[in-house]
């Protein structure tokens, strides 16, 4: 098997267009990153004006110690003025407010705190700039008295860092940061399921169209072929995520700020939390290997993988279907459309891995989904088999699935 | 063996003698792949068993044997040498051993330059030196071979029919699938040949002769071949040639006399001949 993963993937580590669909995406990335990197003026004044919008709807309070907060802009804005900080964060607990800022004795040395509801993740405003930007504004506001204040001229040069902590049901929870490390899998299926679906598919394909399929099935087990193809497939992905990964890393350790990231979050701050890891990392495995079978083995059914390439689209589409009910499946997890996703073989993976990501799943559910997909994984493998070793030497023709059953 | 159906190959029983060579004859569709891929545990037998020293073929006997499939092909876009190479690796040779053999190959046969270059950048005749190559690459005990001059040009089918003497001279086994019949004249010590997947011919090459063909005068001439039903009959005439099978209690030296001392004939050779295994086919087909 060593000689058929060395072969498949060097050769793949060898062509030009194994590496533009790789750099591709990651160019792309880089440049929604550069163009965030060079709008973050307008992103602060995009903030502010959020922190307007969403302060009209959203019941928020404040504690200011610095004596910096312009109570003008704080009332303006329908903040109220809590008592103390424990006040404060005792009212979000209780869900009176919606999220309250604690501004320090010395913002420049010490950060802003944010205490707010956790309402998920398509749901949560930007509290972290709405406080750093009242109190940039609540010096720009007195820019005579700002000039006699070191504090004010250092916020005014540097913005202040913010930490941020949420609640759900009054207990503290992870927030958004909670979703990063589980979701890294989720956005790995599909960055690598796109990138990598036409070469599962010729991995067979084209020892039909190059006539050595019977040659390989006299020198080596189809199943024995087949896992060689599939791990070599898994190592190109890992060497397309690495590609992807890495300069993205190198960018977030650099600019975290600057490309729009919560400010106060870093790498360190993100949450590593086994279970939805360890769920997510079965969930990508299962669920790439279910459909790396299901794509090799179409690429045995068919004559060339032209021809077979007229399935990759249901295929895609299928597994993406999770995408088009991706607020049910994050805020309401227990719709039917949800539940059927879940359990549904080819939908399954992402709404799996979705769902772990913002932890709407059970144990009980994660377990029967992930059931589920190797169950799938299984099938899809011992089709992919079957299709090589039966439909490999029809050099013309599609095979059917009633003959691969038979 | 059936495909549906339709059955294939019936009630086929043949051995094949180690250090041989043995044709497996028959036109199109006669099944003669459908036996190599049934041997080759390629095709599942409907019925019965094909073993190859005793046991199923199993890809696990991959080092002993070197198939030429009848649908042929190589990874065009790969270079030579690591095309190779792979296939030398998984007829069991090492890395190393199998670069050796492939460099030593490749210069044999006039592309030692070539080690590096993709097989799409070589010409057909090229391409076939590198399907033989990995054919013999691991020097396999038995090989089989299918069709495997057809689309060969003559330099190539020169090379094959030479690196075939010398594998059976080094005590291999071969099995020449083939509708050719001078090349099984040339090479084959024994021979089977499928009709409508049934066994029509089974054995030496002077067996089927003797069993299935009628010895005959063959004459090259000019003037008029006379007439002469007591001495023979003409089996096939054409304007300077006549193949003459003569009459029972008939010696052949009557027949020269007679035709020597006939009018308007001028013998240019005389010849008594066994018939050859192209005749012998094209009576079994017609």
């Amino acid at each position: 098997m060593g000689n058929i993963i060395n072969f498949e993937v060097f050769r793949a580590l060898k062509k030009k267009s194994f590496w533009i669909a790789s750099i591709t995406p990651l160019v792309f990335i880089l440049l929604v990153l550069g163009i965030e990197y060079f709008s973050t003026k307008s992103a602060t004044n995009n903030a502010a004006q959020q922190e307007q919008a969403f302060s009209a709807t959203a019941k928020i309070g404040e504690f200011d110690d610095s004596g910096l907060i312009s109570q003008q802009l704080v009332a303006a804005q329908h903040i109220t003025v809590e008592q103390n900080k424990d006040a404060g964060i005792a009212a979000v607990k209780s869900g009176t407010l919606d999220a309250f800022f604690y501004y320090p004795k010395d913002p420049t040395t010490m950060s802003i705190e944010v205490y707010a509801a956790d309402t998920g993740i398509s749901l949560s405003p930007p509290y972290n700039a709405a406080a750093s930007q009242l109190l940039h504004q609540s010096v720009v506001s007195d820019v005579s008295a700002a000039a006699k204040n070191d504090q004010a001229v250092q916020i005014l040069e540097k913005s202040p860092a913010v930490t941020a902590t949420t609640y759900k049901n009054g207990v503290e929870s992870e927030g958004l940061a909670s979703v990063i490390a589980p979701g890294i899998f989720a956005i790995a299926f599909l960055v690598l399921y796109v990138l990598l679906a036409s070469f599962m598919i010729s991995s067979t394909a084209g020892e039909k169209e190059n006539r050595t399929a019977e040659m390989l099935l006299t020198s080596i087990k189809a199943r024995t072929l087949i896992a060689g193809k599939i791990i070599s497939v898994f190592i190109l992905g890992v060497v397309q995520l690495v590609t992807l990964a890495v300069p993205l890393l190198a960018v977030l350790l650099l600019f975290p700020q600057q490309i729009g990231l919560p400010a106060g979050m870093t790498l360190a701050s993100i949450p590593l939390n086994v279970a939805p890891i360890l769920f997510g990392a079965l969930f990508f495995v299962a669920g790439l290997l279910m459909f790396t079978g299901l794509l090799v083995g179409f690429g045995a059914m068919f004559p060339s993988a032209t021809e077979a390439s007229r399935f990759l689209g249901v295929a895609i589409i299928s597994a993406f279907l999770p995408i088009y009910a991706f607020q049910n499946v994050v805020n309401s997890p227990h719709t039917l459309v949800v539940t059927i996703f879940t359990y549904f073989p080819l939908t399954a993976p992402l709404t799996a891995l979705l769902r772990n990501a913002v932890g709407s799943f059970s144990i009980g559910e994660a377990l029967g989904s992930l059931a589920v997909i190797i169950a799938g994984a299984i099938v899809a493998v011992w089709f992919a088999v079957r299709a090589f070793r039966y439909g490999a030497m029809e050099y013309g023709r599609r095979v059917g699935i009633k003959e691969l059953l038979r | 063996m059936r495909f549906g159906p339709k059955e294939v190959v019936k009630d086929l029983s043949f051995a094949v003698h180690q250090g041989e060579v043995f044709g497996l004859l028959g036109s199109n569709g006669a099944g003669k792949t459908t036996t190599i891929r049934t041997l080759l545990s390629l095709f599942e037998p409907t019925s019965g068993t094909l073993l190859i020293n005793g046991k199923r073929y199993d890809p696990s006997m991959a080092a002993m044997v070197g198939y030429l499939p009848e649908e042929r092909g190589l990874y065009r876009n790969e270079p030579v040498l690591d095309t190779m190479v792979y296939f030398g690796v998984m007829h069991g040779l090492s890395r190393s051993d199998a670069k050796k053999r492939v460099l030593a190959y490749l210069e044999r046969v006039g592309l030692g330059d070539k080690a590096h270059e993709r097989l799409i950048s070589l010409s057909n005749g090229q391409q076939q030196k590198v399907q033989l190559g990995v054919t013999i690459l691991h020097e396999p005990s038995l090989m089989i071979l299918d069709e495997p001059t057809e689309a060969l040009d003559p330099v190539n089918r020169s090379l094959l029919m030479n690196i075939i003497n010398e594998q059976r001279g080094n005590g291999a086994t071969v099995i020449l699938v083939t509708h050719r019949m001078e090349e099984v004249e040339q090479l084959c010590d024994r021979i089977l040949l499928l009709k409508d997947g049934i066994r029509a011919l089974y054995g030496t090459v002077d067996e089927v002769k003797n069993t299935f063909g009628t010895t005959v005068i063959a004459l090259t001439y000019n003037g008029t071949l006379p007439m002469n039903n007591k001495l023979y009959t003409i089996t096939k005439q054409l304007p300077h040639y006549a193949e003459l099978a003569w009459r029972e209690g008939v010696t052949v030296d009557q027949v020269l006399r007679f035709l020597a001392g006939a009018p308007d004939l001028h013998l240019t050779t005389f010849d008594v001949r066994r018939p050859t295994l192209n005749e012998i086919f094209l009576t079994l087909y017609k």
